[in-house]
């Protein structure tokens, strides 16, 4: 029996939340809901572990929810908005941990991506943060589409999943472990080997400490980065959920094999793919940004910074290219500066942009050394890269003003640019140790009494989350908007028309028109109708996430020319048997944003938290040939507001009330 | 003389620079005459793919159009997005 009271925080909406119920109870009354079996062919059940009791239950998401909203990110946000009691904190062992894997993942090339869900310990607001590597596809060959985690374990616990059913194993010999030790411990203790017949998910001690920023790692990079995911699983002490078993073929509605070799050609002979992303990967970025006069630098308090760092300086260190589960363009860069045993942190995986340009110009460091070795760093110690460097370098803009001294750092003088004390916090960051401990906290420092109020100031976030990317939106209105809207917080993942910074396109008014479906200003500076393209890319990430595809390989991220709604419906179709007109596809896009807000809502979101920070409406860019560019208030309320508009959200940025009602019908 | 920079997946040679001594005045120009030294660069760079960036600058609009001089050095630019 549910019972059910009026959500308090999103009137009038007809939301029943079982508040005064427990997990557990929540848990039972939507098992009882869903179906035994699978819906289509593929479908992969949803496993809800209490990790309290060490019980199983499962079923399947049911197709309504599937025709409105796929699965992997989609049906991640139907069991939130389920099983999410608002009243409790992030970390508490009632809110759940959701693993899913898109309806694609495993089958098609380049679709090898899941997204794990919950309540942000870091932001306050929707956790949701994407992944590839091996995990994701294990667990569909695994016939396991969700895993929903929920109470606290009563001791350290490793989850192993073997032909479909979950074995809760003692974690306590792996405490303390990061992930380079522990990757190498578990084929020991396990057997198999990674990529071919074992997969894991696992926090480190980050994780095992709550640290904000901690990421579940997926492999020897690949994590779930953003929001906290580390310190949530931590919460629930699972140290580890490791998978086996061996890659096979699905069953699938039809045959799918022929259509898979149109999108590995498709992915392979596009350009973006041919010239940047298997040659160099996402490093490649730095250079137009640096250029362009909007590489985040010093906290963004400039916005150019040396080439030393361009892409061709990492190339002397990268030993070959890495990817995921099944996929065929291997965007990863390698990396290998010396080959001493005893140097840890000689080699590893990446870096990839984001980590370049946050532990690069946002921290003023100019070595290329430095940046790899640090991202190596992050990697074993389980770090969110985009977190932890925007959090070092608020702090250091704190210590540079003055508003922050030695008596908040511990006795450290914090000076731009200095790799080896930044090294040495994250160590510390990682054990919450001295300094370590307030950086742990990340955005919340002030929140939290480390910080005076005045550092908010500086603060680069957006509904509590640090900018994921280094790139300066003061220049690329669309880009702006994107970070204000997106609904994890300030992530240029979840919607960034990055097509606005090609020329190519710029140039070609139809062009740009078809691929946004209305016209679109050319003027990367303009406001004019850049709501509509931020609106066409949200609809488009969230299908991606929502069948598994990587987000490099999608359609209007990196190219015009990538896989996008056409060959998905296309192999949806064939996979799964379920047929999506394309505008039906975009549609679900649109649903997956729309429940999100709905769910943001209720953790008290508003319109006053699609903003950016102070420093981008207050201060100009100052180098390069948009020098003098910054965000007009004004202007940027009434593009948020043709923003709600166009995407058929209130003034106050939730769906209108037949839009609501519709979801409402879905999701139950 | 215009001096071209090229990424070194378009690169026909060793060396990354080109020289094109023709009377080019826009991109535009530019881009024919390097067609007419590496044929087939023309197609190639009719791609969203590539920007070009001016004596630094990067071209985010307007791009073929943009008046050049004696002695500028003119990028060719692969432009990606990051994660």
């Amino acid at each position: 029996m549910r019972l059910a009271t009026l959500c308090p925080r999103l009137e009038p909406c007809r939301v029943y939340h079982p508040q005064l119920m427990n997990i557990r109870d929540r848990v039972s009354a939507l098992v009882a809901e869903l179906p035994r079996e699978p819906q289509f062919p593929t479908q992969g059940a949803t496993l809800f572990v209490d990790l309290e009791r060490q019980q199983i239950s499962r079923g399947y998401t049911p197709m309504r929810v599937v025709k409105s909203l796929l699965a992997g990110r989609g049906a991640n946000m139907f069991y939130l908005h389920r099983l999410l009691d608002e009243t409790l904190e992030p970390l508490h062992p009632d809110i759940p941990l959701i693993f899913g894997s898109g309806v694609l993942t495993g089958i098609v090339p380049s679709a090898a991506r899941g997204n794990a869900t919950s309540w942000s310990p870091e932001s306050g607001v929707l956790m949701d943060s994407n992944a590839g590597d091996y995990f994701p596809s294990f667990i569909r060959m695994n016939g396991i589409d969700h895993i929903v985690l929920f109470g606290r374990a009563a001791a350290w616990t490793l989850l192993r999943i073997r032909q479909g059913e979950v074995e809760f194993l003692d974690g306590s010999a792996y405490l303390g472990l990061d992930n380079i030790d522990l990757r190498e411990r578990i084929p020991q203790d396990f057997g198999g080997t990674w990529n071919r017949d074992l997969a894991m998910v696992n926090v480190t001690r980050a994780g095992e400490n709550q640290v904000l920023c901690s990421a579940i790692m997926g492999g020897p990079k690949a994590c779930y980065a953003r929001g906290g995911p580390g310190a949530k699983m931590g919460s629930l002490k699972v140290k580890a959920i490791v998978v086996q078993g061996q890659t096979r073929d699905f069953e699938t509605a039809q045959p799918y094999k022929g259509y898979n070799r149109t999108i590995a050609q498709k992915l392979l002979d596009t350009s973006v793919v041919k010239h940047a992303l298997k040659t160099m990967g996402t490093p490649f970025l730095y250079k137009p940004s640096r250029l362009l006069g909007a590489m985040g630098t010093k906290n963004n308090q400039e916005t150019t910074w040396t080439d030393k760092l361009d892409a061709e300086n990492i190339t002397p260190y990268r030993p070959g290219m890495s990817g995921c589960f099944r996929c065929p363009v291997n965007c990863r860069p390698l990396n290998e500066m010396n080959q001493d045993a005893a140097d840890k942190y000689g080699r590893g995986d990446g870096p990839e942009y984001v980590t370049l340009g946050k532990f690069g110009p946002n921290v003023g460091i100019d070595r290329i050394e430095s940046v790899i070795r640090l991202n190596n760093i992050c990697n074993d110690l389980g770090l969110d890269t985009a977190s932890t460097g925007s959090t070092i370098a608020w702090a250091l803009e704190l210590f540079q003003r003055g508003i922050i001294d030695t008596t908040h750092t511990g006795g450290f003088e914090l000076k731009w640019g200095d790799a080896d004390l930044i090294e040495r916090l994250l160590f510390m960051i990682s054990r919450r140790e001295g300094f370590g401990n307030v950086l742990a906290d990340t955005t919340r420092a002030v929140e939290k009494g480390h910080y005076p109020p005045p550092a908010l100031k500086y603060r680069m976030a957006v509904k509590g989350l640090m900018q994921s990317d280094p790139h300066d939106a003061r220049i690329l209105k669309a880009f702006a908007l994107g970070l204000a809207v997106a609904t994890r917080g300030m992530d240029h993942l979840r919607n960034r028309v990055t097509l606005e910074i090609n020329a190519r396109i710029n140039d070609d008014p139809a062009f740009k028109q078809r691929l946004y479906g209305a016209p679109v200003s050319a003027a990367p500076n303009s406001y004019d109708t850049k709501e509509r393209a931020v609106r066409v890319c949200e609809n488009m990430y969230a299908v991606g996430d929502s069948v598994g595809m990587c987000r490099f390989t999608t359609k209007l991220f990196n190219s015009p020319s990538l896989p996008g709604l056409e060959e998905f419906a296309a192999q949806i179709q064939n996979v799964t048997g379920i047929s999506y007109a394309i505008d039906e596809l975009d549609r679900v896009g649109h649903n997956v944003m729309g429940l999100e807000r709905m769910i943001n809502a209720r953790l008290g979101v508003t319109r006053s938290h699609d903003t950016l920070p102070d420093r981008w409406f207050d201060e100009p860019v100052t180098f390069g040939s948009y020098k003098g560019e910054k965000i007009d208030r004004g202007e940027f309320d009434a593009m948020l507001s043709r923003f709600y508009e166009v995407s058929n959200l209130t003034p106050d940025g939730v769906p209108v009330d037949a839009w609501r009602q519709e979801l409402q019908q879905v999701i139950g | 003389m215009i001096s071209v920079l090229l990424p070194s997946t378009l690169r026909v040679s060793d060396s990354d620079h080109l020289e094109v001594h023709e009377d080019v005045h826009t991109i535009a120009e530019l881009v024919e005459a390097l067609d007419r030294k590496i044929p087939g660069l023309r197609e190639q760079l009719d791609d969203s793919v590539f920007n070009f960036a001016v004596n630094d600058e990067m071209l985010l609009i307007h791009a073929r159009e943009r008046a050049l001089n004696d002695g500028d050095v003119v990028e060719v630019i692969p432009t990606i997005s990051g994660g």
